[in-house]
């Protein structure tokens, strides 16, 4: 368990000899007396009391009896009980609770028949009933009868905070856990205790509550430009830390009862982050997910898109048999068959065009799941055209810096070293792309140890919680931006510097090579942060034209001769296409075929010339074989559709964006396969048995990383702008489907730029704009928030509404905007 | 013979058996055909089962059924305390929201999906004692016996009691102004003409509706 | 005269299929398969009080070869399984089996790696019987149920047509793997 206040690092802290229940022990100065007494094995209760979030004194359930020597040496005890959870350890403290002392065990019945005065007795319909800190302490430290003979006060139940949350303040003792992590974890205050005495309430700023007039709150509450109420990123987490049932899921209500539930520790999959989770499960059907407790990585957090978007693993339209085209010339439409006959159509398929396919594996499979592509790509299909990278952006110049700079680089910067470290962040926005990485920043932050520099077209709503420094660069300039910068953060070099640059940094002509260079210019370390739970793994895996596993250069023949060594068979030696030149080459009629696994059309840098060019290889007598959880756009594509398994359903390791492995084992045995599982049977099929492929990190010559200039920043013209955009945490992703309540906790979808910019528009008082591009147009609300001069900012994908994927342009090209 | 009489001869304890020897041998079926015969004037204790049924115990333990309110609404609030409590893990409840619009039991949660899997059951009555709000009883029904697995799980809608007469349809709201407490203190006693003026809304055709307004007839006369 | 149906007509019409069933249902011979305490109630159903006797199956055959009718009476033991097939295949066709109690039909309250979770797992069911043990009435219920079954089950060209329809409804049932709820 984290001590609340962890010591600052390299000093070293004086131990505190205390007495509890007769128990002499040391612990270090500053402990709070609840947790020198879980040290030695006595529990005492509590509610309010949680050991990462500040001290409250909330609850009072954990009063003892406190002794302490004055200036004599002679023990004094307290006039009254001390809740142990605010109470520091003082040197000769002698302790007694509720185990040795009638006075506290008094006190403590007092405190549990105070709680439950007004709470309801409707433990059987509250979702908390079995895993409820407060029932199992009525149990423990409760009166057997109330002596209470007056009205409860009751409420109108549940209040809906969000469409997510539910509030039930009959149930609420009033704790504070929410409010407290709210407002210190999440940075969201939304939530807030309102009114005084007996009708004391959890609430978010309603003007009808609190009684003041105007929509907007007083307090200190940022209002986020949804102007929704309780719109955190991180809710969730209040639901599982609420020690009554006060806090519910919508999504969760009345679904089950804790005590049928049976719980497998995970791994989250929506993010590169590897947020440990638990999922909760009964009789086949997951029916929740909770944050797992891994104090290396993401704490006791988890952010809601890993909470509580997981049906899209058994959403309607996931494939459960093969699927194989009717009729004898393989033109008919797509009918379900056996595995032993899609395995056999697309075996004999594959094997006719060996030599001219190429395998685009997508970035969500596991370590495994990459390695058998890998494996797959160079043995069986015998090429080096494969790229994971299944995004708009990403081209040679990101090849060479994975290959340079990850692949087989292991465990470099971590979690840890983000706590503590002056943070530059690269086209990375971490409450959008990488929740557990937020987290710990702003924990650094807060604890004054860690300064964060953004560089992005505005400092965003994440970065203010942040207390971040922008880097002001329009999108397409970040490379210029950053080789003008010499240095970053707040403390002269005490701290460790660290660069983290997203995945979109790749999207910048130049912007991964001048950040390089930046940080070899500050002495700072570099990590690279993708936005899919696979990328790591892939790139770890070699699926990229220039690299074998463990970051192998393909050109290197030392290297190719291990790989030969290890497989038993020699990887062709040219390197292959990337992801624009297989589209390209299929286009063209180069290549007679493709082996698909879990691509997105809509992810690709131009759907409808990626749809154009799976329709002329197949129109040329080419041969498409998609590896899918669920239909999508490439299914009515493809010749042979081979269902793979959704994490739940099978075992396997996600690499983090630090290079941890994160083991996660099946939820269910069903008789789905994953993706290396499925390979391996095709593999054998075709009659090349895949060998293992994984293989220990190159030590060998690594790929030189192109020194690639950056190009001229685009330049606007009258009438248009650049556009920035990224994906937000909750958008219309796939990952996200059927899922309601989570969905109505994403933020609104606008319309961003400066006034200026809107003034040289003519904009002024514009209630929407209309952004165009090259395939489309988007209309959307304006807010003017303070981006970069020529800049407009649009979400990347809402749901609610189209986005900038409508535009078909990307981050850094020039687009229309009017009124 | 003549073996077993000469050592019936050399053990003088055998001979204390009764007549002794050779008569005693001969003897021996009679006597066992005398139980037989004796029998024979003894009443029949064969049980004429199916033709003629003999009531079980009063407590016996046989099919469940979920019961109603007397005003219709189910008792059952899909908490799963039995499914908790069930031994055979035989028992499967997903609980659902009570809406204004569809209102099945008194307050906030009602039992959407109920079964009992009958091949798992042991009838032991333990989901009975965990039920708060009785919702779950058994009953004297034992004639179980069925073709497939599936069939001997039975859903909501084989366990739920029938309506009685009185009774109204579900769903329908509460009895105005009442809360879950109170019906389980059995103060509602049938249903009310607002509840009955619900469902001739919301569903005209429904058949229980002309007992439910006798029933309240009844009521508001005495 | 009034209703010719009260009269005995002195003669009987139907199939050959109703007279096979006729005979097959009233003298059906259960084979001696206890094999735990639901194995008591099913000898108190042969016995005096319940007396199965009155339907023609009170001899319980000790060899297999001589029995139609399997009550697969008591939790069934991984170890027990393979003896149980074979049992019921050294049976002469035509023959059935009763699942008899909660144990045998699903597993019962032994989830666990030493009991077969449903004898139907190795031998085909015909009926099944819930009870825990199932009071001999129960069973009774249950034989007359197969009796039911026995006496309607179609013959030469219909019994083709039967299997295939079951073969059918068979395949598009819900994989076991899929089942969700209570059948998971």
């Amino acid at each position: 368990m984290t001590t609340t206040q962890p010591a600052p690092t390299g000093q070293v802290v004086p131990l505190v000899e205390v007495t509890i229940d007769g128990v002499r022990t040391e612990v270090p100065k500053g402990t709070l007396v609840i947790r020198a007494a879980e040290d030695i094995g006595i529990a005492i209760p509590r509610f309010c009391d949680h050991p990462l979030l500040k001290p409250a004194g909330a609850c009072r359930q954990c009063l003892v009896e406190v002794a302490t020597p004055d200036r004599e040496g002679t023990l004094r005890t307290m006039p009254k009980p001390q809740a142990s959870c605010t109470l520091e350890v003082s040197p000769g403290m002698v302790v007694s609770t509720q185990l040795t002392s009638e006075v506290a065990d008094k006190a403590q019945h007092g405190v549990m028949e105070f709680l439950l005065i007004n709470h309801p007795l409707d433990c059987p319909i509250c979702d908390k009933g079995g895993e409820c800190p407060l029932q199992n302490q009525a149990m423990a430290h409760g009166r057997a009868t109330t002596r209470f003979v007056d009205v409860k006060r009751t409420y109108p139940k549940p209040l809906a905070i969000s469409t997510q949350i539910l509030l039930d303040r009959e149930r609420c003792i009033l704790c504070q856990r929410c409010t407290r992590f709210s407002d210190e974890i999440a940075g969201d205050p939304f939530i807030e205790l309102q009114m005084r005495g007996a009708r004391q309430q959890i609430g978010t700023f309603d003007s009808g509550v609190l009684g003041f007039a105007g929509d907007a709150p007083v307090g200190a509450a940022e209002l986020d430009d949804s102007g929704r109420p309780f719109a955190s990123y991180f809710s969730g987490n209040t639901i599982q830390i609420c020690p009554v049932g006060a806090l519910t899921s919508a999504a969760y209500r009345f679904r089950a009862r804790p005590f049928d539930l049976v719980s497998v520790p995970s791994i989250a999959e929506h993010d590169a982050c590897g947020a440990a989770i638990r999922i909760d499960h009964r009789r086949g059907v997951v029916l929740r997910r909770l944050a797992g407790d891994d104090p290396a990585v993401n704490e006791e957090w988890i952010s809601d898109k890993d909470r509580f978007a997981f049906r899209w693993q058994v959403a309607a339209d996931r494939l459960v048999a093969p699927l194989v085209r009717d009729g004898e010339d393989g033109s008919g439409p797509l009918v379900e068959t056996s595995w032993a006959d899609a395995l056999d159509v697309a075996a004999t398929l594959l094997a006719q065009r060996r030599g001219s396919l190429a395998a685009l594996p997508g970035g969500r499979g596991t370590l495994e799941d990459a390695l058998a592509w890998s494996a797959f790509t160079r043995v069986v299909l015998g090429t080096n055209d494969v790229d994971f990278r299944s995004r708009a952006y990403g081209g040679a110049e990101e090849a060479d810096h994975l290959a340079a700079r990850v692949a087989g680089s292991g465990l470099d910067v971590t979690y840890a070293d983000l706590d503590g470290a002056d943070v530059l962040l690269a086209g990375l926005e971490p409450e959008e792309e990488a929740a557990t990485i937020f987290l710990r920043l702003r924990k650094g932050v807060l604890a004054a140890r860690t300064h964060v520099t953004v560089l992005g077209p505005y400092l965003t709503r994440g970065s203010a919680k942040l207390r971040a420094t922008l880097l002001p660069a329009a999108p397409g300039t970040e490379a210029e931006v950053l080789e003008a910068t010499d240095t970053f953060g707040a403390s002269d070099g005490d701290r460790p510097r660290i660069v983290l640059v997203g995945e979109r940094l790749a999207a910048a002509p130049g912007g991964l090579t001048a950040a390089a260079a930046l940080a070899e210019r500050t002495g700072a370390r570099l990590a690279w942060v993708p936005r899919r739970a696979g990328d790591r793994a892939a790139v770890e895996a070699g699926l990229l034209p220039i690299l074998l596993p463990g970051g192998r250069p393909v050109a290197d023949e030392s290297a190719r001769a291990e790989v030969a060594a290890a497989w038993g068979v020699t990887p062709p030696a040219a390197p292959g296409r990337d992801l624009a030149g297989i589209l390209d080459a299929l286009r063209a009629g180069e290549l007679a075929g493709v082996v698909v696994g879990g691509v997105e059309l809509e992810d690709l840098p131009d759907p409808a010339a990626a749809l154009a060019a799976l329709e002329a290889v197949r129109a040329a007598g080419g041969v498409v074989v998609s590896l899918e959880v669920r239909r999508s756009a490439i299914t009515e594509l493809a010749d042979v559709v081979l269902p793979v398994a959704p994490p739940a359903e099978k075992a396997g390791t996600f690499l983090t964006w630090e290079g941890r492995p994160r083991a996660f084992a099946a939820v269910f045995d069903t008789a789905a396969l994953g993706d290396a599982a499925v390979l391996g049977l095709l593999a054998e099929e075709i009659g090349t048995p895949l060998p293992d492929a994984s293989m220990p990190a190159w030590r060998g010559q690594r790929v030189a990383a192109a020194r690639l200039d950056a190009p001229a920043p685009p330049e606007p013209g009258p009438g248009q702008a650049v556009l920035a955009t990224w994906r937000l945490l909750l958008d219309a992703g796939r990952g996200q489907d059927d899922e309601p309540h989570l969905a109505g906790t994403a933020r609104r979808a606008v319309a961003l730029m400066a006034e200026s910019t809107a003034r040289g528009l003519g904009l002024q008082g514009a209630a929407e704009v209309t952004v165009r591009g090259p395939r489309g147009s988007v209309t959307l609300p304006l807010v003017l928030a303070g981006v970069v001069d020529g800049v407009v900012w649009l979400p990347f994908s809402p749901r609610e509404r189209a986005g900038a994927a409508a535009l078909g342009a990307q981050s850094g090209d020039i687009v229309e905007v009017t009124a | 013979m003549s073996e077993s009489s000469e050592r019936a001869g050399g053990q003088p304890e055998e001979k204390r058996r009764g007549l002794g020897g050779a008569i005693g041998d001969l003897l021996a079926p009679v006597a066992g055909f005398g139980v037989t015969f004796s029998n024979m004037f003894r009443p029949t204790v064969t049980e004429q089962y199916p033709y003629v049924r003999h009531p079980t115990a009063p407590r016996y333990h046989g099919r469940h059924q979920l019961n109603r309110y007397p005003d219709g609404l189910e008792k059952c609030i899909g908490c799963e305390l039995c499914a908790w409590a069930c031994p055979a893990d035989a028992i499967f409840v997903e609980g659902a929201d009570n809406t204004p619009e569809n209102q099945h039991s008194p307050g906030e949660r009602y039992g959407a999906v109920y079964q009992i899997n009958y091949l798992r059951c042991i009838f032991c009555g333990l989901c009975i004692e965990a039920c708060p709000t009785r919702a779950l009883t058994m009953g004297n029904d034992f004639e179980l016996a069925g073709p497939t697995r599936e069939g001997l799980i039975f859903t909501k809608e084989e366990l739920l009691a029938p309506l009685t007469q009185g009774m109204l349809g579900v769903p329908h709201p509460m009895v105005e102004g009442t809360t879950d407490r109170d019906y389980y203190r059995g103060e509602v006693t049938g249903p009310t003409a607002d509840q009955i003026a619900w469902v001739e809304r919301e569903r005209p055709e429904d058949p229980t509706l002309e007992g439910a307004r006798q029933a309240a007839a009844t009521k508001a006369v005495r | 005269m009034v209703g010719i149906e009260e009269k005995a007509p002195g003669f009987a019409l139907g199939t050959i299929g109703d007279l096979v069933g006729l005979a097959r249902k009233a003298s059906m011979w259960p084979v001696t398969m206890g094999l735990a305490c639901c194995a008591i109630e099913m000898m108190a159903t042969g016995g005096a009080r319940f007396d199965i006797s009155r339907f023609g199956m009170e001899v319980f055959r000790a060899s297999p070869r001589h029995a139609d009718l399997m009550i697969v009476s008591g939790r069934l033991s991984q170890k027990m399984a393979p003896v149980v097939r074979q049992v019921y295949d050294q049976m002469s066709d035509p023959k059935w089996v009763i699942s008899m109690g909660a144990c045998a039909s699903s597993g019962g309250m032994f989830n666990n790696y030493a009991i077969v979770q449903g004898c139907d797992h190795i031998v085909p069911v015909d009926i099944y019987l819930p009870g825990c043990p199932p009071r001999p009435e129960m069973l009774l219920h249950a034989i007359l149920e197969l009796h039911k079954q026995v006496q309607s089950t179609p013959l030469g060209l219909n019994r083709e047509k039967a299997a295939r329809a079951a073969e059918a409804a068979a395949l598009a049932a819900v994989p076991t793997h899929a089942q969700k709820g209570l059948l998971a």
